[in-house]
């Protein structure tokens, strides 16, 4: 059986929007996630998909529950060691625009190795490496605003593999293509899910990408479906 | 690095109007701070050496003025013998140029050419400025005393481009030029050394009241004790008045020096106690006190234009960076996302602001220092420059500059680093 990288239980996030007005974003969810999986959290909008990620992401903190992290307790991880955490466990890929459009392709993607500590030399390999694997060898030195939106999204890709993290987050990792750009983007993860073992953990409500998963983790209200 | 240079850039008109900020700041105090600069130079040179000397001065002129009363040789000796002075010299000051009647200041900013008549041979020695630095030439010594030998400051000398063994005209009359003096920034560089001797002669000649008494009592010598008894009794009383007056008594103003151990505190406070009804005694460490208030208003310019720099630079910094921040809120959220510390957001914004401020810093200060060399040209002509250009000055500008920048980025980039991620990433 392979390694069980998340594995969270009984999960709870409340949202005090005025006095009056909580959100239960969850409201008891239990997920787990191994090492190699291609999976998809998949509901309806506002089901709480998205917190979900950001919890499980460390970019947010929960209210109840347990959640366990490639064997580390979430629960105590405060401020700086989170940082380092996400640095080096976890990969992120947002739904698209999500590179810093002051840096080129290659800096977006060393910025990445700089937080997980790397040196200059290291990332500027790592980064020309997995640019390269990606297709985008000979845009590396283009600013956002000169790649196509399936060309940010491969630099937004490479950027997450920078520090080889255990998990990728992926929220919406194809909400801004177009369909046949989706698919390419679909086959690259894939690819790389396949051939790297690379554990894919992504929030989509695209049938298409939650067809391709392996396994589907359906929300709804705040709980599991 | 290039990231911070290049958000600089990103909105070119509100960097460039912030950079302007810091700019008129930092000018404004290169200018000031160059100005202070010169004239504390100029006041600290004057201290040393007013404090190094007791300053004595006729009842009824003032130090500046010079004034037209004297202080008779008789009073000199006399004052030469109280307990703890050493030696007693006049001192004749007169300007280069004879005034204009309609123009008495010389129209000039900053000081004069003036000439110093110096009592050779008095045994009167300044505690604190012994020897001058000589650029060629050497500096008039007793042996000089009664000739037409004169030793000149550096910037006369360089203004009317004359050296060593030139002839000078000074109000119609030829000096031998034996000695340039180096340049000290301080009076000196605007002086004339003069044998007092000759000083009196030029002074006389321009003063017709001393032209009209030397006449007298000229004629006066020539006429016998015998003959003036048989005088009338008025006019026998102005030839008794004119045959009295010496040249030697045309002392504007004199200093004594103190023997060794003595305080010269004290011994001025003899020499006043005793001829407090013929002369003003300004005790040495009084002129410093007064001296050292100058200065303070000098420094408090400084003071003033930084605090000037850090209020319109610091606060247009913090205003631009705060907006940038909530501008890039998006991409704090990505750079937390994927790892980045709260430090090194906040390092990233706070060197942003520094370069910000080291760039109007140095442009501020480059236009500072192109302003003072302009206005120094210019006023070089008619007097003294009015600016004093240090490179540790500018390094010190150069510095406050950056770390102004880092002071104002500081607040707007703690603010950025604790921005919560969640917040940050929901505007994806």
């Amino acid at each position: 059986m392979s390694k069980i990288l998340i594995q969270a239980k009984n999960l709870h996030k409340k949202y005090q929007m005025t006095k009056s007005n909580i959100i239960h974003a969850l409201n008891g969810v239990d997920i787990e996630v191994q090492e190699g999986d291609f999976s998809a959290i998949v509901g309806p909008s506002g089901c709480g998909k998205s917190t979900l990620l950001h919890i499980l992401g460390l970019l947010d903190t929960l209210d109840e529950g347990e959640y366990n992290l490639d064997g580390i307790d979430a629960r105590k991880i405060k401020g700086k060691d989170a940082n380092q955490v996400r640095a080096k466990k976890i990969g992120f890929i947002f739904q698209g625009f999500n590179l810093i459009p002051t840096l080129t392709a290659l800096e977006n993607v060393m910025q990445a190795g700089r937080y997980g500590g790397m040196n200059f030399k290291q990332r500027k390999t790592r980064a020309e490496e997995l640019l390269d694997m990606m297709g985008l060898k000979e845009r590396m030195n283009h600013k956002p605003n000169e790649l196509s939106g399936g060309q940010q999204q491969r630099v937004a890709i490479a950027r997450a593999l920078v520090n080889k993290p255990a998990i990728i987050l992926a929220d919406e990792p194809t909400g801004e293509l177009d369909s046949k750009t989706s698919l390419e983007i679909i086959e690259l993860l894939k690819k790389l899910n396949k051939e790297n073992n690379q554990t894919f953990l992504m929030v989509t409500h695209n049938l298409e990408v939650a067809q391709a998963c392996k396994k589907i983790i359906q929300l709804k209200d705040g709980k599991n479906a | 690095m290039m990231e911070i240079f290049r958000n600089m850039f990103r909105r070119k008109l509100r960097t460039l109007l912030t950079i302007t900020g810091i700019t008129v700041g930092i000018f404004a105090f290169t200018v000031m701070g160059s100005m202070a600069l010169r004239f504390n130079k100029m006041i600290s040179g004057g201290k040393s050496y007013i404090t190094g000397q007791i300053t004595i001065m006729p009842k009824g002129a003032s130090y500046m003025s010079g004034g037209g009363s004297f202080l008779p040789l008789d009073t000199l000796e006399k004052i030469s013998k109280v307990e703890g002075v050493e030696a007693v010299a006049g001192g004749i000051s007169l300007m280069v140029k004879e005034p204009d009647p309609d123009n008495p200041t010389g129209g000039g900013f900053g000081q004069p050419a003036t000439i110093e008549g110096m009592d050779l041979k008095s045994a009167y020695k300044n505690r604190n400025w012994q020897t001058i630095a000589m650029k060629s030439g050497r500096m008039l010594d007793k042996n000089d005393a009664s000739t037409n030998n004169v030793a000149i400051g550096y910037t006369i000398a360089s203004d009317e481009k004359i050296e060593v063994g030139d002839k000078m005209k000074i109000r119609g009359k030829d000096f031998n030029v034996v000695g340039i003096a180096d340049q000290t920034l301080t009076g000196p560089d605007m002086y004339v050394f003069m044998p007092i001797e000759s000083a009196r002669d030029l002074l006389i000649a321009s003063t017709p009241f001393l032209k009209s008494l030397k006449a007298s009592s000229e004629e006066a010598a020539k006429i016998s004790d015998a003959a003036l008894a048989k005088l009338p009794q008025a006019t026998r009383d102005q030839l008794i008045q004119a045959k009295a007056f010496k040249v030697e008594d045309l002392n504007q103003m004199a200093a004594a020096s103190w023997k060794d151990g003595q305080d010269p505190d004290v011994v001025a406070n003899r020499i006043k106690d005793q001829f407090k009804d013929e002369a003003l005694v300004l005790s040495p460490t009084k002129l410093g006190e007064t001296i050292d208030k100058a200065s303070a208003v000098f420094n408090a310019i400084i003071l003033g234009s930084a605090v000037i720099a850090l209020i319109v630079g610091g606060f247009s910094i913090i205003n631009t960076m705060i907006m940038s921040i909530s501008e890039r809120k998006r991409e704090i959220g990505i750079k937390k996302a994927i790892g980045a510390s709260n430090r090194s957001i906040a390092w990233d914004y706070t060197i942003e602001a520094g370069f910000i401020g080291i760039v109007g810093g140095i442009i501020g200060m480059l236009l500072g220092i192109l302003v003072a060399t302009i206005i120094n040209t210019k006023t070089k002509a008619s007097g003294a420059e009015i600016f004093l250009i240090k490179a540790w000055f500018m390094a010190i500008v150069v510095g406050f500059s950056f770390v102004l920048g880092i002071l104002a980025g500081v607040l707007p980039a703690i603010r950025a680093s604790k921005m919560k991620v969640v917040d940050a990433i929901r505007e994806l």
